[in-house]
């Protein structure tokens, strides 16, 4: 199924981006090909990434400092929302997603069937035997403990590829600035009784996005962080 | 008395005079600083006092009396300390956000 232009330009992919210099603009060509709305937020970054997002067509902003990967996409929320977006799409800046799917994960939105569509890559075989080993394992281990603290059991935790409506986005608010913001939404989508679809997404795993990627060892961090939340405040 | 009471009360003194100098908290904040100034002082005064109270509360000695109050007091104020930090962190990224949305540059906006 494809989107009409009118339909496109509804749709906001948030990008928070952080030194994605090297790549931020082969990412973004296709997606502004294809008509998209972009948002890029720039999430202090020390390399070039806000000069390169000069002149695209898009939607540029830049956080004064790194503030995290959440804090930039909820900015990127919030402005794409305040422009009047019919729809929400969350994207990562690395070239990890195919622009080739976004349509597919906005297909049950624009049918009604679900308000919040969250993309995974183990829900077809050729999805996720592309995953590295060890990560499968880490990304299964995060489901685990995602399922345990939110009680939304979900086949992808920390898949990047979200769509949203627009009401649906703006009762979602991330405060969890770094990367446990994945768990943030899932427990946002529990409270507020948004209605969920998976669907299924192929993610590229270059030796850039590999690189650039959360590490391994992040997951004790994010695990703290989200066990530091649950008890204090 | 003792050059441990000397030396103990000289550091009490410069605690109180950099907390009046440069710290200005709620009145909970004062209130409970002086509480335990005050404990402190009497306790490098009369150190079998200490012992006594330590004796009432089932603890052998003044002085453990002392460390157990210290640690658990001390994981409280962190506590404190973080939450407020937590706090600080948020009005900071709203603040970023703000800004970031204010100076936002459209797509058909002039290039800077």
């Amino acid at each position: 199924m494809a989107l009409s232009p009118a339909q496109r330009k509804s749709v906001y992919l948030t990008i928070p981006a952080y030194d994605e210099g090297q790549v931020i603009r082969e990412t973004l060509q296709p997606l502004l090909a294809a008509g998209y709305s972009v948002v890029v937020v720039d999430d202090g970054s020390s390399d070039d990434t806000y000069a390169q997002l000069a002149g695209l067509g898009l939607h540029r902003l830049r956080h004064p400092f790194n503030l995290g990967q959440g804090a930039a996409l909820q900015t990127a929320v919030s402005y794409a929302l305040g422009q009047g977006a019919d729809y929400i799409v969350h994207f990562d800046a690395d070239g990890q997603h195919d622009a080739a799917g976004i349509d597919d994960l906005l297909a049950p939105l624009l049918a009604g069937d679900a308000d919040v569509v969250l993309g995974s890559r183990f829900l077809r075989e050729a999805d996720w035997l592309a995953v590295p080993r060890e990560r499968r394992i880490l990304l299964k281990l995060a489901v685990v403990v995602n399922g345990l603290l939110t009680g939304l059991w979900l086949s992808d935790a920390h898949n990047g590829a979200r769509a949203f409506t627009r009401e649906a986005a703006s009762k979602i608010m991330l405060r969890e600035n770094g990367f446990a913001h994945a768990t943030e939404i899932t427990q946002q989508i529990r409270q507020q009784r948004l209605r969920y679809i998976e669907h299924p997404t192929r993610i590229r795993y270059t030796d850039y996005s590999q690189f650039k990627g959360q590490k391994a060892s992040n997951a004790v961090n994010i695990l703290i962080d989200l066990l530091i939340r649950r008890f204090i405040r | 008395m003792t050059a441990i009471q000397i030396i103990l009360f000289l550091a009490l003194g410069l605690a109180a005079l950099i907390y009046m100098r440069n710290l200005r908290p709620r009145l909970v904040g004062r209130v409970a600083f002086f509480v335990v100034l005050a404990a402190g002082l009497v306790m490098v005064a009369r150190p079998d006092w200490a012992n006594a109270v330590a004796h009432f509360f089932g603890v052998g000695r003044g002085a453990d009396l002392v460390t157990y109050l210290g640690l658990s007091g001390s994981a409280l104020l962190w506590l404190a300390t973080y939450s407020r930090q937590r706090e600080l962190e948020e009005k900071l990224t709203e603040l970023s956000r703000q800004l970031a949305i204010l100076e936002a540059e459209k797509p058909n906006s002039a290039k800077k």
